[in-house]
């Protein structure tokens, strides 16, 4: 039988508390979920064949409840969805050929819980007046151009789209910065990907220590009440999925 | 998930639904390629990658047309080829009935294509 991995977890407990921890909980399909452990590093398993693991929704949302649930009591590095492997034997080499970077990643989200922070507006108002200042810019043909002809008025087109964008980008990075402020005293480790499409405008995910979790709610409510242009959706607390640096392609 | 995961959401209903069309849209602009539509998924592939470089080589050109350091012929010949460029993506889409949505594929922590 196959080995389906869920997740790599530090040692929070003894090894009693943590086998009674994983038995309370069923794998994905009511599989029996086990622990492997090697040194300070433990691994959440259950035997699954692989040649009947779906991949599908419902199948994605019974992997990720494993996941959730463990993270409750352990601190842990989610596994990527559908891993693999042939027997425990393989699982514990793979524990101990990896043991230096699954613990030092175990060690930077430890106590840790990670949270979602969309940005939303509404393009057409949000960025009126970046777009009307870009537009005022007066991006003009002579400042590249000695002469007009049909190819320098494509190129011209070309560049007042790349300073928009470029406007834009600013416009998000300041109020990274901001957030950047509100946090500072909580210093959580973020991740930011800007501009994801024309209306969300920022994705970003936060690690931050469990015990400052209300704290860090606070800091983001406090920001929305500044910006009533842009809307806010907060997400979590979720087990550290952005914050997992070691390569899975075990 | 058996607790509430949202802490705080001061997104309007459409603008949520939006949002979350958008990362369906992510999640489906995965290359798709099975035995019956293999010719269209290479062609999906193909054609990412050309856009991909094309749009590189568009912000790589803007970059030194707005440098300064091109003769006005050097300009006209880039201006042309990149004209010329796009045209034959627009053709080649239109060939193999793709959008620009189906161009833009997910990067993971990149992000989008476009």
């Amino acid at each position: 039988m196959d080995k389906i991995i869920y997740a790599i977890m530090g040692n929070n407990c003894s090894k009693e508390e943590l086998t009674d921890l994983v038995k309370g909980i069923w794998g994905i399909s009511g599989s029996s979920l086990y622990a492997l452990s090697f040194k300070e590093i433990s691994v959440a398993v259950s035997d699954f064949s692989a040649s009947k693991f779906v991949v599908d929704k419902e199948m994605a949302i019974d992997f990720a409840r494993v996941i959730e649930q463990l993270s409750q009591n352990l601190t842990l590095l989610p596994v990527r969805f559908g891993t693999f492997l042939k027997s425990d034997e393989d699982i514990l080499k793979l524990l101990a050929d990896h043991y230096d970077p699954f613990y030092n990643n175990l060690l930077e989200v430890w106590d840790k819980d990670e949270f979602g922070l969309k940005v939303i507006w509404d393009y057409e108002k949000g960025s009126k007046k970046i777009r009307e200042e870009a537009e005022n810019e007066e991006v003009k043909a002579d400042t590249y151009f000695s002469k007009s002809t049909v190819h320098t008025n494509y190129l011209l087109e070309k560049i007042k789209k790349h300073k928009l964008e470029d406007a834009l980008l600013r416009h998000v990075e300041k109020l990274i910065g901001e957030i950047c402020v509100y946090l500072a005293q909580i210093n959580p480790a973020c991740k930011f990907k800007k501009m994801v499409s024309n209306s969300l405008i920022l994705d970003g995910v936060f690690l931050v220590e469990k015990d400052k979790k209300d704290e860090f709610v606070h800091a983001i409510e406090s920001l929305k009440q500044q910006h009533d242009d842009l809307h806010f959706l907060l997400t979590g607390p979720w087990p550290p999925y952005s914050f997992v640096e070691i390569d899975q392609s075990f | 998930m058996s607790e509430n995961k949202i802490l705080l959401n001061s997104v309007p209903i459409e603008e949520f639904k939006e949002s979350i069309e958008t990362i369906e849209n992510v999640a489906a602009s995965r290359i798709n390629a099975t035995p019956d539509n293999a010719d269209h998924g290479l062609a999906q592939l193909v054609l990412t990658l050309i856009e991909l470089i094309r749009k590189l080589v568009e912000k790589q050109a803007i970059r030194r047309v707005e440098g300064g350091s091109l003769s006005d012929e050097e300009i006209e010949r880039l201006g042309e080829t990149l004209m010329k460029l796009e045209m034959k993506m627009v053709e080649l889409k239109q060939i193999f009935n793709l959008s620009d949505d189906d161009l833009n594929i997910n990067l993971g922590p990149l992000g989008s294509l476009m």
